[in-house]
């Protein structure tokens, strides 16, 4: 994490680094009927959030709201994330006006680990499509070929498609009601993409999963079956995110055993042989 | 105007009032990467155990009005693992290092305190009140009769300061504080958190997996505060204040009712650098009042007759 000068008026004394910053909200859109997109001003997230990372935002009530990053503009300052309304704390985010300021920790966790993998494959769910648009953006600027699986519930439910198609990776689109390329879940259609695929890279190939529980359980077995490396992001009902409250804990695999570790430090990215589903 | 945060409670000195909650601080390390935490009066650890422990299985934490409720079920390496792995680094903090403790029975609370007497440590403080595990703790700290029988017995195998931390969920906190005071505790910590549950009627199901849950944050202040007040007419061994406390004026709140020192914890899980800006706050406001000394404030709540 990079330093914050003290504060000149030495109000602040001794901070080394404060994780919370205020932001400006610059952009609200809404994508469907649950789902917004969140621009926030936010140079310091910007500059140094990675795929798989995420915010811990002030929502309106006591506890902030995780939310993994979209999307950065470095040059701009901006800091974009998905919204899918879930409770009140995401209705009250979902309800932002561009203008008003919120407080944001971040940019938290362990993100996906791309270093070494020549090509990347993203299985997205839900708003797991969230996060794994920006690992798609981060492949693209470091010449890493991608493919993007995204399901969804049906086409109207769809979101980022065209920002997916966008980013130069290959894209292969899954929904429930088989109105979009493919009919089934999103785990399904990765199978689907690996029986296509030439069985000759699984050295240098990447599987970036993150979606619903039941979904990175069904991508980590054909992950496994297929031997290629995968590496699933996990969500769980958080706290502080910086690791001292032990409220956001997965079961993983330890050389001794199991262990309850914390999502919001230890991952949410984890990978996908260490967690006990 | 210099102003003096310093404050002495249940044994100890300490640079400042303000210390951090059991189960909001780990054991300072990830705080240690936001702030020099020797501006701390001190670190109070995670509660720990004989044995390390998994805790409960998530979802561990559920918002409330104001507040929060968790369960986490005392996750801890163990006492042995703390002794060996966090206690040097929480020596080298530079505030002052308060190891909280939650048993089963007598018998763990001894066996730690054992291993604590002659480690470098400035107290002891006793989890009579954890609402999230099946035995000891609160069920414990609910008797005055257990209460008095573990503290007199972790009293007979050491001299450092103990303090206990007991629960609001009994009937009344006065009669606790005394048995705990008589049996020979250096404070009173006072309180852990209120038992509560929360519910998704939708799914029919409690959200917190263990079903019920400590609730935390602002919401329990006024009760603290209440109870702190009660427990100053009856006791004379010092009282720590701990529940809600988010701002420099909670902190004052507490200290008027009878509260020697205070704990934060919620707050830290919303701002990490929560005590810094209080620390800053105490000073402003004492500065703007002409009170030199903190320490002076305790106790000088005026009930209305």
């Amino acid at each position: 994490m990079d330093k914050i000068p003290a504060d000149p008026a030495g109000q602040r004394h001794g901070i080394k680094y404060d994780p919370v910053t205020t932001c400006e909200v610059a952009a609200l859109v809404r994508l469907n009927s649950d789902t917004s997109q969140l621009t926030l001003k936010a140079p310091r997230i910007a500059a140094a959030a990675e795929p798989g990372q995420f915010v811990n935002l002030e929502a309106g009530h006591f506890l902030r709201r995780p939310i993994g990053v979209m999307a950065v503009d470095r040059q701009q300052g901006l800091v974009q994330l998905g919204i899918r309304v879930q409770g009140r704390g995401t209705e009250w985010l979902s309800r932002l006006r561009p203008g008003t300021v919120l407080s944001v920790m971040g940019p938290l966790g362990k993100g996906f680990q791309l270093e070494g993998y020549r090509r990347v494959i993203t299985v997205g769910g839900g708003t797991g499509v969230f996060p794994l648009y920006y690992v798609q953006q981060m492949c693209r600027e470091q010449g890493i070929d991608g493919i993007a699986v995204c399901g969804y519930r049906s086409k109207a439910d769809s979101v980022l498609t065209d920002h997916y198609r966008a980013a130069g990776c290959q894209v292969l689109f899954a929904s429930d009601e088989g109105d979009l390329d493919v009919e089934g879940h999103a785990a399904a259609a990765l199978e689907q993409l690996l029986q296509s695929l030439e069985m000759d890279r699984q050295e240098d190939t990447l599987i970036a999963a993150c979606g619903p529980n039941i979904m990175m359980q069904a991508v980590a077995k054909i992950a496994d079956v297929y031997q290629y490396d995968c590496q699933v992001s996990l969500e769980e009902r958080m706290a502080c995110g910086v690791g001292v409250c032990l409220v956001c804990v997965c079961k993983t695999k330890t050389k001794t055993g199991e262990a309850n570790s914390r999502c919001c430090v230890d991952g949410p990215v984890f990978p996908a042989k260490e967690v006990v589903w | 105007m210099k102003i003096d945060l310093s404050v002495e409670a249940g044994g100890v000195r300490m640079a400042s009032p303000l210390l951090m909650a059991s189960g909001t601080f780990g054991f300072g390390r990830e705080m240690d990467a936001f702030y020099d935490l020797s501006i701390l009066g001190g670190i109070c650890s995670k509660g720990l155990t004989v044995a390390p422990r998994l805790g409960n299985d998530p979802p561990r934490a559920a918002e409330t009005a104001s507040g929060m409720l968790n369960s986490v079920g005392l996750q801890n390496p163990g006492i042995d693992a703390f002794l060996e792995h966090e206690l040097p680094f929480m020596r080298q903090t530079g505030c002052k290092t308060i190891v909280n403790i939650a048993g089963y029975s007598v018998e763990d609370y001894v066996a730690m305190a054992e291993k604590l007497t002659d480690e470098a440590i400035d107290a002891i403080e006793l989890n009579l009140s954890c609402p999230n595990v099946r035995t000891g703790c609160m069920l414990i700290g609910s008797d005055p009769l257990q209460l008095t029988e573990v503290i007199q017995a972790v009293r007979a195998v050491t001299d450092k300061p103990i303090w206990a931390k007991l629960t609001p969920n009994v009937t009344s906190i006065s009669q606790m504080a005394v048995a705990a005071a008589d049996a020979g505790a250096d404070a009173v910590v006072l309180i852990n958190t209120l038992m509560g549950m929360a519910v998704d009627w939708k799914t029919r199901r409690p959200i917190l997996k263990n079903n019920t849950g400590g609730l935390s944050g602002p919401a329990i202040k006024p009760v603290a505060l209440r109870m702190v007040s009660e427990v100053y007419q009856q006791v004379d061994i010092p009282i720590i204040g701990v529940g809600g406390i988010l701002c420099a004026e909670d902190v004052l709140d507490f200290m008027v009712a009878g509260a020697s020192a205070v704990q934060i914890g919620t707050a830290n899980l919303i701002s990490p650098c929560a005590a810094v800006k209080i620390t800053h706050d105490l000073r402003q406001l004492l500065g703007k009042e002409n009170l030199t000394r903190i320490s002076t404030l305790t106790g000088t709540l005026q009930l209305w007759s």
